[in-house]
């Protein structure tokens, strides 16, 4: 028997923006109830469909979530210290449950040509400036659907031409007091004018052991010239499920450099589909994820070239120990007329026991001639002469692996612009090494 | 301070070392000379605990203690150094952490206090002198990228910041040219103490002239077949080892 989406997942469609008003919006409720209608026409994706081939719904399905409520739960000093990394000097922006906070978020003043804020509050207030740019994602998902459809909030970043701001924004999705199983979806907006420059760091935690389900979605628009730094650290609880779909629109000579880092979740999946719509313009993907026992990671990579002269870099590394499991998949498609495309995807993995596994299935489809491509992809395990090497200085072996896989993971967690964020993801990573079963 | 006696090992079913004897006392230097093939490595990796070889019969002995039942880490815990041939590259890994987790070790299995950020560093500093080493080095990965030479010298540094009481310099001369020998030769030098031994392991007597030792043995098909001073090793880079082989065949 096939299952639609809208059976499944039917609480997800019932969250309503959250605008204080009835100040309805006739394109915004038509996207929403298309979505809707989409939902509805849609199959469940079983392990049939090819992107959905090693990643199972079943245990999301077995889940009676309810939106998250719009209530918003009182945290205290304690989970604020969980939360907050006191030497990250940013403009912080906090959602709890999806939902924006301002009284836990610290913007400070504003450079002109810059706007941060809630979404629900712009579409309230200024729903022109939100119009042309909401929903154009290229991305076919369900989930992206069911996001368009039962949003509850987010945020909108929005940089004139040439505007620039020097700290990162910092947007930190906290999830907390769901007694009963939850989803929150949040729903972001970023858009950089021509030469404008930004740097987001994106974090997910959950604050207690608690069963919730985050579905974000985010797109993002980069003008001509413009350099975005996006940084995503994911450390949701441990039996918490996550969702992300990203989309990408890079104008010429744009930069893009992404880090994904996933830690968190008993089950995630993230989807990052990226297209060039100028020349000259640069993509870089860099991700870290780390599976232990129960844990599914799952990455999907759509990178398309249809305009020449573009570069993009696919880097992702995992760590499986106990029985983690882990999903790459990675494309990258070189569009016919779009010579001297330069695209190389690597993903490499470490397995740390018998019981992990990753599927992983990088893929050039080249209709192009005058090209520069690779992929590549390894699975191994940590190297006898290394270990043997530092033991041999008198290293233990459990901290002599735990050395080897910082090593391993560490030509990502460099790529992160910020040392106090470099030494939090250590130190993160770390702990979780240090207690996982390394055989 | 290490006694080896009858110490027999293969690697898979070969047998590699067939019943070596010799015994090396405090502040002792002793040089393992012999053609490839002779087991020189092997015995190197033996004393220092490398997985892969099996010890079938004989007994090593260090500071009274079993040393073949040891882990590698507890055998560099009581003092035992081995400057690797191949300096093992390890990206990812930075110098200094590495340098601070291994020296740190060492002393919490000794009961000492750990060192913190700043004694560390300025102990790191004084030790970088001996062997002529720049500061950029501890910014960088274990010898990942360094030269046959820098390589070479990152081991001699690490021994003096371990100050091990027997060091085993495994054919520390191959790959390096005269002036990068004396560098790590003088670093050696500088290292050398009463209470310290050191066994040194090499191909050619060259290494010999700037490192000289106390005893030479020769190694050969797995046995020590000659043992003297060191005006051994300048009969055997005049003679070359056919003429002991052929002493040895004919004993």
């Amino acid at each position: 028997m096939t299952s639609m989406i809208s059976n499944g997942f039917s609480h997800w469609l019932a969250t309503a923006p959250n605008t204080r008003d009835s100040a309805k919006l006739d394109w915004l409720e038509a996207q929403r109830s298309a979505a809707r209608e989409q939902c509805i026409g849609l199959e469940l994706p079983t392990n049939k469909a090819e992107a959905w081939r090693y990643t199972n719904l079943k245990s999301l399905l077995e889940q009676d979530f309810t939106p998250a409520k719009a209530a918003i739960p009182a945290l205290e000093g304690d989970d604020l210290d969980k939360i907050f990394i006191p030497e990250l000097v940013s403009r912080r922006v906090v959602l709890i449950n999806g939902r924006y906070v301002p009284e836990l978020s610290a913007l400070g003043d504003l450079p002109t040509g810059v706007h941060i804020g809630s979404l629900c509050a712009l579409l309230e207030n200024d729903p022109d400036a939100v119009r042309s740019r909401f929903n154009q994602s290229a991305i076919h998902s369900p989930f992206i659907a069911l996001n368009t459809a039962g949003f509850n909030d987010g945020v909108v970043v929005l940089f004139d031409c040439a505007a620039v701001l020097e700290q990162p924004i910092e947007l930190i999705h906290i999830s907390t007091g769901m007694n009963q199983p939850q989803v929150a979806q949040p729903r972001h907006l970023i858009v950089l004018g021509d030469g404008a420059q930004a740097m987001l760091i994106e974090r997910y935690i959950g604050l207690e052991d608690a069963v919730y389900c985050t579905n974000a979605v985010i797109e993002i628009a980069l003008g001509r010239d413009a350099v975005f730094r996006h940084e995503r650290l994911q450390m949701e609880s441990a039996k918490a499920f996550h969702l992300t779909g990203l989309s990408l629109n890079q104008d010429a000579n744009s930069r893009y450099l992404g880090v994904n880092i996933g830690l968190g979740a008993r089950w995630s999946r993230t989807e990052l589909v990226t297209q060039f719509i100028g020349e000259h313009a640069e993509c870089d993907l860099q991700g870290l994820y780390l599976a232990g026992d129960g844990q599914l990671m799952d990455y999907h990579l759509d990178v398309t070239h249809a305009i020449p002269n573009c570069n993009s870099r696919e880097n992702f590394k995992g760590i499986l120990y106990g029985k983690g499991r882990a999903v790459f998949d990675g494309r990258v498609l070189v569009a016919k007329d779009a010579q001297k495309s330069d695209a190389a995807m690597s993903n490499n993995n470490l397995m740390l026991s018998e019981g992990a596994e990753v599927d992983t299935k990088p893929q050039l489809e080249i209709n192009a001639d005058d090209v520069k491509c690779s992929h590549g992809t390894t699975v191994g395990q940590l190297d006898p002469e290394k270990l043997f090497y530092l033991r041999s200085r008198g290293i233990s072996a459990p901290l002599a692996r735990r050395m080897l896989c910082l090593g391993f993971a560490g030509e990502i967690i460099h790529r992160l612009h910020e040392e106090v964020l470099r030494d939090y993801v250590t130190e993160q990573v770390g702990q979780r090494l240090e207690s996982a079963p390394l055989n | 301070m290490l006694a080896v006696n009858g110490l027999h090992a293969n690697v898979g079913d070969k047998e590699i070392l067939k019943g070596l004897d010799f015994a090396v006392a405090p502040g002792e230097i002793h040089a393992i000379m012999g053609p490839n093939g002779a087991g020189k490595s092997t015995l190197s990796h033996v004393l220092s605990g490398r997985e892969g070889y099996t010890v079938t019969a004989g007994t090593a002995t260090f500071e009274g203690q079993n040393l073949l039942a040891l882990e590698p880490e507890q055998r560099a815990q009581l003092g035992l150094f081995l400057a690797f041939q191949y300096p093992v590259e390890l990206p990812g890994v930075n110098n200094t952490y590495f340098l601070k987790a291994a020296l740190n070790s060492i002393r919490k299995s000794r009961g000492e206090t750990e060192l913190d950020a700043v004694s560390f560093l300025r102990l790191i500093k004084e030790k970088l002198k001996i062997l002529h080493l720049d500061d950029s080095l501890l910014k960088r990965a274990v010898n990942a990228g360094f030269s046959g030479g820098e390589k070479k010298r990152n081991e001699i540094f690490q021994m003096a910041l371990l100050e091990p009481k027997l060091a085993i310099l495994d054919e520390t001369d191959s790959g390096l040219d005269i002036d990068a020998l004396r560098v790590v030769a003088d670093g050696v030098n500088a290292l050398r103490s009463p209470e310290r031994s050191m066994i040194v392991v090499t191909h050619y007597q060259r290494l010999l002239d700037y490192i000289q030792p106390d005893y030479v043995h020769v190694l050969a098909k797995g046995r020590i077949i000659r043992s003297g001073g060191k005006e051994l090793a300048l009969e055997l880079e005049e003679k070359g080892y056919g003429w002991i082989d052929a002493e040895g065949q004919a004993a």
